[in-house]
């Protein structure tokens, strides 16, 4: 999995990570049972201090996600806290109003964005496309 | 938690009236990254002086293990570890022969770390230093700054005037040297990006006084900006009034005012206070609250 930080995002840095993670973990891109890097290998790799990475590795075991085993390593969870069908209804509706009032105020219509979601599918279920790179 | 290094009510001032600092107090514990931000002249690098026993504090402490750098030097030094910003290495000496100096004066010189370093930064022994690049030259003095094995790292504007290639390769090895050796890092930087990767916490100097000390991600989190239309308010006392406003200045027809609290706390006191309606609040990168904070006003008669 590879994880992209932006130092300017109106994220911080462990908030950065832990959306990239759950979205991996939501779109089957890091399966149950699977290893994390280390603390130390993914603060190398992403030039960032060590506890930022701790943070983020500590929110996501709080919430569930991620499992820490003393001496072998961090773990996705084998069975990742799964919200409650129903019950999340309500809110992914909410959030699918504001997101459509959103786009039709940019005067955009239904199957632009309904390809802005296929595309959003895209990215969480395969990673995030690298269209920048190739300016 | 035990502190490494103590600032207590430091003042110092280079023209009589004029103190640069003016009360300056903050700890850094053991293990912490501290970040020292604030514009320039706003008295950084005379604090990092300080520390390292080069400048007396006309009144206040300074603590390094519990010790004066200024009476107890070699005891102090031998558990930091330094990089200046404008390092002043013996232009004609070799790179060997500045390292052979440096091992000599700290028995517990690490070789390992050296000549791994000095592999990573491809260091030629043989040069002279005057002949080194800028980026070289700074690299030479982290490697000597390190490898003794510092308990504390003070690294005053460590990438100013290198290129983005060598900024991220002194960044990289800092967390290569946080990761294996868990050192406390005061560094000052107008990188904020930086600041930003190597987290941890935020010192903020202004008019000589500490103006905020945070951790990172809180500043980040709980801090926001409100843009409030210039016709909505007379002057900025009157949005600093609002509680939990740091400042407010106006930009252009703006007036842009930073707040402890998040957008939807700040919004809502917006309204309450001053019954501004649809008041967009917004997080921000460090580097815009940098310039919110310390920026000068932006006025559109200025134009």
């Amino acid at each position: 999995m590879q994880l992209i930080i932006h130092p300017a995002d109106e994220l911080p840095i462990y908030r950065q990570i832990m959306r990239q993670i759950t979205e991996a973990i939501a779109g089957g891109r890091l399966k149950p049972g699977e290893k994390l890097p280390s603390h130390r290998d993914l603060s190398e790799e992403l030039v960032i201090a060590p506890l930022t990475v701790k943070k983020a590795y500590d929110e996501l075991e709080a919430l569930g996600y991620i499992e820490t085993q003393r001496g072998r390593g961090t773990f996705v969870c084998e069975r990742p806290p799964r919200q409650d069908r129903a019950q999340q209804l309500a809110p992914v509706r909410e959030t699918a109003r504001k997101l459509l009032a959103q786009a039709y105020l940019a005067g955009m219509r239904l199957p632009e964005v309904v390809e802005v979601l296929r595309q959003a599918d895209r990215e969480i279920t395969a990673g995030p496309a690298k269209q920048k790179e190739h300016v | 938690m035990n502190a490494v290094l103590v600032f207590q009510e430091i003042e110092r001032s280079f023209k009589r009236g004029k103190p640069v600092l003016n009360g300056v107090s903050f700890a850094v514990q053991q293990g912490e990254v501290t970040g020292l931000l604030g514009r320039n002249g706003a008295g950084k690098t005379t604090l990092i002086r300080i520390a390292m026993g080069m400048l007396f504090p006309h009144s206040g402490r300074v603590r390094v293990f519990g010790l004066s750098p200024t009476e107890d030097p070699v005891a102090v030094k031998r558990r930091v570890g330094y990089v200046a910003e404008d390092q002043v290495l013996p232009p004609a000496s070799t790179l060997a022969e500045l390292i052979a100096l440096h091992r000599y004066l700290f028995p517990q010189w690490d070789e390992g770390l050296e000549r791994q370093l000095a592999d990573r930064f491809a260091l030629d022994r043989n040069a002279r230093i005057r002949d080194l690049s800028k980026g070289q030259a700074r690299q030479a003095a982290l490697l000597c700054a390190v490898c003794h094995r510092p308990e504390l790292l003070i690294l005053d504007e460590p990438a100013g005037g290198l290129d983005p290639a060598a900024r991220r390769e002194f960044l990289e090895t800092s967390i290569q040297l946080l990761n294996r050796e868990g050192a406390a890092i005061l560094f000052s930087s107008h990188h904020m990006n930086d600041v930003e990767r190597l987290g941890g916490r935020v010192v903020l100097l202004d008019g000589g006084k500490v103006r905020l000390d945070r951790d990172l991600d809180a500043l980040r989190e709980e801090h926001c900006v409100a843009m409030v239309p210039r016709a909505a308010v007379t002057d900025a006392e009157v949005l600093e009034g609002v509680a939990g406003c740091l400042r407010a200045r106006p930009v252009f027809d703006e007036w842009h005012a930073v707040f402890q609290g998040t957008p939807e706390m700040v919004g809502a006191r917006l309204h309450q206070a001053l019954g501004l309606e649809q008041i967009r609040c917004v997080r921000v990168p460090l580097e815009e609250l940098f310039v919110e904070l310390l920026g000068s006003e932006r006025l559109v008669e200025a134009r």
